[in-house]
């Protein structure tokens, strides 16, 4: 022990004599797949390869779209766009930034993206044409109106680094031994493994300025508990997630911050539309023969039966907020039209009555339990505030792995989970759950319910061929007041999450709706 | 004895192949895991062509041909998650869960084997009654929950020890290891301890009710009418004859930690298998958990022989009627 301490304590005066030296350990929750940042979309990865790599197009903290190395870009007609090209970006090894990046880094990714596949960014690119070295003409296979929302997860290699390290089996190794793990953001590469540490160090040439940290160790705690403690012990100097019961014991904790943010995601009930359900019974367990959520009654009912505020104030401890829409307030496409949902069960029972369930019936309600924080414990209180109203609630809160197969084969007939808005406009989340399940369109691919609304579906088609912002907002905005009165989506709540700190060595913490924890936005204490 | 040899391998052969079947039709079972990979968003032709790239739209009987074909060939295949060769996630965090598993049972034995011979010997004694009741705890009290209180108590409160992670590692034989590190001692003593708490309690248990059976036995008469010393009794006679059912249940245990060290490993964030495969589990990252899978059953089938060599040398009766 003592050598190893006069060790870290030597260097650590070494290096405190540099200006702004200093080292931020992070645990977080999750931790990246792969040093290529083309092959998975998930958001942990995206958390961490964004130390490394910069996105043609940024967002800021509440996801509305900021310059990053594209400085502007606007359509010239229906189905091209041109991007204007930051100027004087140098890369990690010393090269510039040109459009010939930008073309290398879009093509790559059909060769070696994973299961999680990126090519749901890149999806509507025809051809890519370089004018000059800081322009770029794009062209679509139709209107494209959110093509920069698909950029924001658009990550720039070097393409010199990486053009031996293109295909799926040299990629993988190529960029986790760091050869080609060449970019353009705040920090360097230095080393990862999988479910390891990943070491990073500054970036002195980054083109917005130096980062506030000399060097950024993030690591991969996944159990609550131990993350906690880890802070608690001064190993790590900022967590991610903090649970809501931790959460209210940090508030007395003078040495340690809390730093609480919206995030992007909404926990929805789903009601299955189709003439013939599987998981509604009669009370005795025989068959309803019919679909009891077909009738716009029943679904107003069970929406009048969610009590909205003691699901905040008591299952998630206040972390969170109540739902109106399928996406937060503020986004692109929310509509500030749609008023709080009302609590009234005695109305609930009427309008069950009125629908031709006086006594109520019997359903499986299944949600996910290990996804985001609380959707175990919502769909418990859920269970027991359909049970107020009669309907006998049988709740399922299972794991993932189990749920989205399940839920992908139409297994289910009433089930919640959370829907993260990650590019920050309505039809990344009205496209895929509100429209009708239609692969002419490319549209519903997550409509699990067969929920069918022509007006929604014409409003959101015309939408994606609108480059007009504020015509398209319109459409969206109406989409969505559509849905929210169909009901055959629930908006339950906006859940909020929590970084907590150590007092002593960081200042502050953006906190990003969509839970990134970019150490470049984090400031030290001073 | 090659007989026996034969006998053993067939079986392990027969057994790794109706365990592959098994656990091939348990995770098809389960689902497509391109349904939790998958962006959600992602358009239905872009599905199809990554489930096709994967070959997940083919027959359950042609998937597992293709696997076994592979597996054949020495591929295992790739992580879907981590897109790294299998046995190379795998065994790049293999040591780190074999020094965590070998500190943590061979301390068990060395600890608990002399304290349960004593608590056998002199069943009526104050300490051997302590010795019962601490082992009843490590019985009884779940792992993680004393797992959270070690934190809780040398991480957290008294600051001696680090509450996570493995530290400093050296290479020896190109692999990383932290048991040669002071550093790596100071991260390993936490997860160890919680490891052996309750495989300490095992040997205790099985340590005084074989000294307390052995000790009113002929054998020990005998000897002490011989006037051999007690010590020597309890050496060459005691020990001895209580080894036969600890040789299984260490060779047992050492195979369940190894495989199942997941809680420990979750707690104390140590980067070994176990949590590897519970997060490949969550996330159906089916190449890891048939790998995985099939190497623990290889495990527990290599375990379990040379737990039977063991006997075999432990006791000369044995060893007698198995020789052709």
């Amino acid at each position: 022990m003592k050598p190893f301490s006069w060790a870290i304590a030597l260097g650590g005066l070494l290096v405190a004599t540099a200006a702004g030296a200093q080292t931020l350990t992070v645990g977080v929750r999750g931790g990246p797949e792969s040093m290529d940042p083309h092959f998975s979309a998930l958001g942990p990865q995206a958390d961490a390869v964004k130390h490394i790599y910069d996105t043609l197009v940024g967002t800021g903290v509440d996801l509305q779209l900021e310059p990053s190395l594209a400085t502007s870009w606007e359509p010239i007609d229906d189905v091209t766009w041109e991007f204007k090209l930051r100027e004087g970006v140098k890369f990690h090894d010393g090269s510039d930034f040109t459009a010939e990046d930008v073309k290398f880094s879009i093509e790559r990714i059909p060769n070696v993206t994973g299961p999680t596949t990126m090519e749901i960014y890149i999806r509507r690119i025809a051809d890519v044409e370089i004018v000059d070295d800081y322009t770029l003409r794009i062209t679509t296979d139709g209107p494209a109106a959110t093509l920069p929302f698909d950029f924001v997860r658009l990550f720039i290699v070097s393409s010199a680094a990486a053009a031996d390290f293109s295909d799926i089996e040299s990629a993988t190794e190529g960029f986790n031994s760091g050869e080609a793990a060449i970019g353009t953001g705040p920090f360097k590469y230095v080393s990862w493994e999988p479910k390891g540490e990943l070491v990073l160090e500054r970036f002195d040439d980054h083109w917005r300025g130096a980062a506030p940290w000399e060097s950024v160790v993030r690591r991969e705690i996944s159990d609550d508990s131990s993350r906690l403690a880890a802070l608690k012990a001064g190993d790590v100097d900022l967590i991610n997630y903090v649970s809501s019961a931790d959460y209210l014991a940090l508030e007395r904790d003078n040495d340690i911050n809390t730093f609480l943010g919206d995030s992007v995601y909404v926990m929805n009930l789903q009601l299955d539309q189709r003439d013939e359900t599987p998981k509604v019974y009669a009370k005795d367990g025989s068959p309803l023969g019919e679909n009891p959520f077909q009738k716009k009654a029943v679904r107003e009912a069970l929406d009048l039966a969610i009590d909205r505020e003691t699901m905040v104030d008591i299952v998630l401890e206040g972390l969170g907020t109540p739902a109106r829409q399928l996406m937060p307030e503020g986004f692109f496409g929310s509509s500030d039209e749609i008023e709080a949902k009302p609590y009234d069960p005695d109305r609930a029972m009427e309008l069950l009555a009125e629908a031709g369930y006086p006594d109520g019936f019997a359903m499986d309600l299944y949600c996910t339990n290990d996804r985001l924080p609380g959707d175990g414990a919502i769909c418990e209180g859920l269970g027991q505030m359909f049970a107020q109203i009669g309907i006998d609630t049988n709740v399922n809160a299972i794991s993932r792995s189990v749920y989205f197969p399940a839920q992908a084969r139409k297994e289910y007939s009433a089930f919640m989970n959370g829907w993260g808005t990650l590019t920050g406009e309505a039809s990344y989340t009205l496209g895929s759950l509100a429209h009708s399940p239609n692969e002419e369109v490319r549209m519903g691919a997550f409509n699990r319910i067969e929920y069918e609304n022509p007006e929604v579906d014409r409003l959101m088609q015309a939408g994606s061929k609108e480059l007009d912002a504020d015509k398209r907002r319109a459409f969206y905005e109406e989409a969505m007041k559509l849905t929210v009165e169909d009901r055959a989506y629930l908006p339950i709540v906006v859940l909020q999450t929590v970084w907590a700190a150590n007092a002593d060595a960081v200042g502050d913490v953006a906190t990003r709706a969509d839970e990134e924890t970019l150490a470049f936005y984090i400031q030290p204490a001073s | 004895m090659t007989g026996f040899l034969i006998q053993r391998l067939l079986q392990a052969i027969v057994i790794m192949a109706v365990m592959s079947v098994i656990v091939f039709a348990g995770v098809y079972a389960i689902g497509n895991p391109l349904e939790v990979l998958l962006p959600p968003e992602a358009p239905q032709d872009i599905r199809d062509a990554v489930i096709k790239r994967f070959g997940l739209d083919r027959p359950l009987w042609e998937q597992y041909g293709l696997y076994i074909y592979n597996l054949f060939q020495g591929d295992l295949g790739r992580s879907y998650i981590y897109n790294e060769p299998v046995l190379q996630l795998i065994f790049g965090r293999l040591p780190a869960t074999i020094e965590l598993v070998l500190t943590s049972v061979i301390g068990a034995l060395v600890i608990g084997v002399p304290l349960g011979i004593w608590a056998g010997y002199r069943p009526n004694a104050f300490s051997s009654r302590a010795i019962m009741a601490v082992s009843i705890l490590g019985f009884s009290v779940p792992t993680f929950w004393i797992g959270l209180i070690l934190i809780l108590t040398f991480a957290v409160n008294l600051g001696w020890l680090p509450s996570g992670g493995r530290g400093d590692t050296v290479e020896v034989l190109g692999v990383a290891w932290s048991v040669f590190t002071l550093d790596g001692w100071s991260h390993l003593i936490l997860p160890a301890t919680n490891l052996a708490l309750f495989k300490l309690a095992i040997m205790i248990r099985l340590a005084r009710a074989g000294t307390r059976e052995v000790m009113l036995s002929d054998t020990v008469k005998f000897a002490r009418a011989a006037g051999i010393s007690e010590g020597t009794i309890i050496r060459r006679h005691v020990l001895k004859l209580i080894s036969i059912p600890i040789a299984t249940v260490f060779g047992l245990e050492l195979g369940s930690t190894l495989a199942f060290a997941v809680v420990t490993e979750t707690i104390f964030a140590w980067p070994g298998v176990g949590k590897l495969i519970i997060d490949s589990i969550q996330n159906l990252d089916r190449p890891v958990m048939m790998a995985y899978l099939i190497l623990t059953a290889g495990l527990f089938v290599t375990i379990n022989l040379v737990v039977d060599l063991v006997y075999a040398l432990l006791d000369p009766r044995l060893r007698r009627r198995a020789a052709p």
